[in-house]
């Protein structure tokens, strides 16, 4: 059974990205695009001429895309959540070679951007796995759902969390990594055709697994992560359509200087 | 494939390039994707990539400094692709017909398939023009379509190409 989940991820993601979409429409009160519309983006996808820079660059998408499918899996069978932090961070590390082994300008400041992203977002998401590690006494996410009570003991760690879920998410206020036009897209500006795909069907992964982050603080009780994972998808729409881009010193700055305290602040209470 | 033939009119994302325009359409088109008329409901992006881009929007005369981007632009999108030419001087130079430093219309360097009249032209136009192209999109096959001048020969060095020297080949030619 939970193969078939795991096999439809990239299905179920596109899914939550076309609802996002509708969502975000809605929002600013007009009528939006049909709620399918990531998947006949992906066939249209499918048909155009692909144009490739040289095969290194064409490949290393696929392998971004399949590494974060890896994680992704990872999460579904509830492996070791930092294991699965960090291989998260491999599929990262493809992208951003990716970026660098063109000649494209916009393509090496999306990866500097992209790498940037990384350094401000993954202490994050380690002191997130250490946090519920703390409280639970297991690194494996299927220890970690059999005990409740997360959000009364780790409110501030939420809160970091919550933080960082726009950028990995590519939101306002911290979309820099894709900025809309003013770097065209950054590391994805040389794709085309077939191999876009894979990075659209990519960003439908990011969606799964920051929210599945979000839906472990849940805890055992299935609805409380539903409602959280609601929740939190409501507020960043809002967020995003009410607020404008940071540029990426001051991201790191607001998430250094806001969420790491509070994330370390509430470990060192979890600990005393 | 058959298959995939119909999501092209689903999926249309387009890519616009101002050559040279007074700004009138360029915000026409910004209002023509904004809420009030709401061109993402035909699923419509605006990529501002050309190697991920359906629709070329076009405005402005084509002035001599943007001609040799236009046709780059133009052949970087890959095929199937549709060309809109919006507005009265991107379609026949317009105001500006005549002038030193402008070609009269875009159509002298590449193939156009919609000419939207009007200057400015409205955001309805715009619409009307798009939802066009999307049935010109479907009837079209995946052949190479080509721009009918490109600027200055392949420049190589050893085998590899040099965009410097085409890029210098293109500054002389507008010196002369
Ligand atoms: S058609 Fe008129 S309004 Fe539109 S870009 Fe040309 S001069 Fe400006």
């Amino acid at each position: 059974m939970i193969w078939v989940w795991i096999a439809l991820a990239p299905i179920l993601g596109g899914l939550v990205y076309g609802g996002e979409r509708v969502l975000r429409a809605r929002m600013q009160r007009r009528l939006g695009p049909p709620f399918l519309q990531p998947f006949y983006d992906m066939f249209k996808l499918l048909d155009k001429r692909t144009l490739i820079v040289h095969a290194p660059h064409a490949l290393l998408a696929v392998a971004h895309f399949f590494a974060l499918w890896f994680s992704v899996a990872a999460i579904f069978l509830g492996w070791n959540l930092l294991y699965i932090v960090f291989l998260h961070l491999i599929a990262q590390m493809l992208l951003i070679l990716a970026g660098y082994s063109v000649r494209s300008a916009y393509s090496h400041l999306g990866a500097n951007r992209e790498l940037l992203m990384l350094v401000a977002y993954e202490p994050i998401l380690i002191l997130v796995a250490v946090g519920l590690y703390l409280v639970s006494g297991s690194f494996e996410i299927t220890g970690m759902i059999q005990k409740g009570n997360y959000l009364a003991q780790l409110p501030l760690l939420f809160a970091a969390l919550l933080m960082i879920v726009p950028i990995k998410v590519k939101k306002s206020p911290f979309d820099v990594g894709e900025a809309h036009q003013e770097i065209v897209g950054g590391v994805e500006i040389e794709y085309s055709g077939v191999f876009y795909e894979f990075l659209y069907m990519s960003r439908f992964l990011e969606y799964l697994f920051i929210y599945s982050f979000v839906f472990i603080f849940g805890g055992e009780s299935v609805w409380l992560g539903a409602v959280l994972v609601a929740g939190v998808f409501l507020l960043v729409n809002l967020v995003d359509n009410a607020t404008a881009r940071v540029r990426t010193p001051q991201m790191i700055k607001i998430i250094y200087m806001a969420a790491m305290p509070l994330a370390v602040l509430n470990l060192v209470w979890i600990l005393l | 494939m058959k298959f995939f033939i119909p999501f092209r009119k689903k999926s249309p994302w387009i890519l616009h390039y101002n050559a040279g325009s007074c700004n009138g359409c360029d915000i026409e088109i910004l209002a023509a994707l904004g809420p009030k008329f709401d061109l993402e409901r035909f699923g419509v992006i605006n990529t501002g990539n050309p190697k991920q881009s359906d629709i070329f929007l076009v405005t402005g005369p084509v002035t001599y400094r943007s001609r040799e981007r236009l046709v780059e632009l133009y052949s970087q999108i890959p095929e199937p692709k549709v060309v809109i030419a919006v507005g009265s001087c991107t379609t026949t130079g317009g105001v500006f017909r005549g002038m030193y430093n402008v070609e009269d219309g875009i159509d002298r360097y590449i193939p156009v398939d919609v000419y939207v009249p009007g200057c400015a032209s409205t955001p309805q136009l715009i619409i009307d023009a798009i939802v066009k192209a999307l049935d010109i999109l479907e009837a079209k096959s995946k052949e190479i379509e080509k721009p009918f001048k490109l600027f200055g020969a392949i420049e190589t060095i050893g085998n590899k190409l040099s965009r410097l020297n085409m890029a210098k080949k293109v500054e002389l030619h507008e010196k002369n």
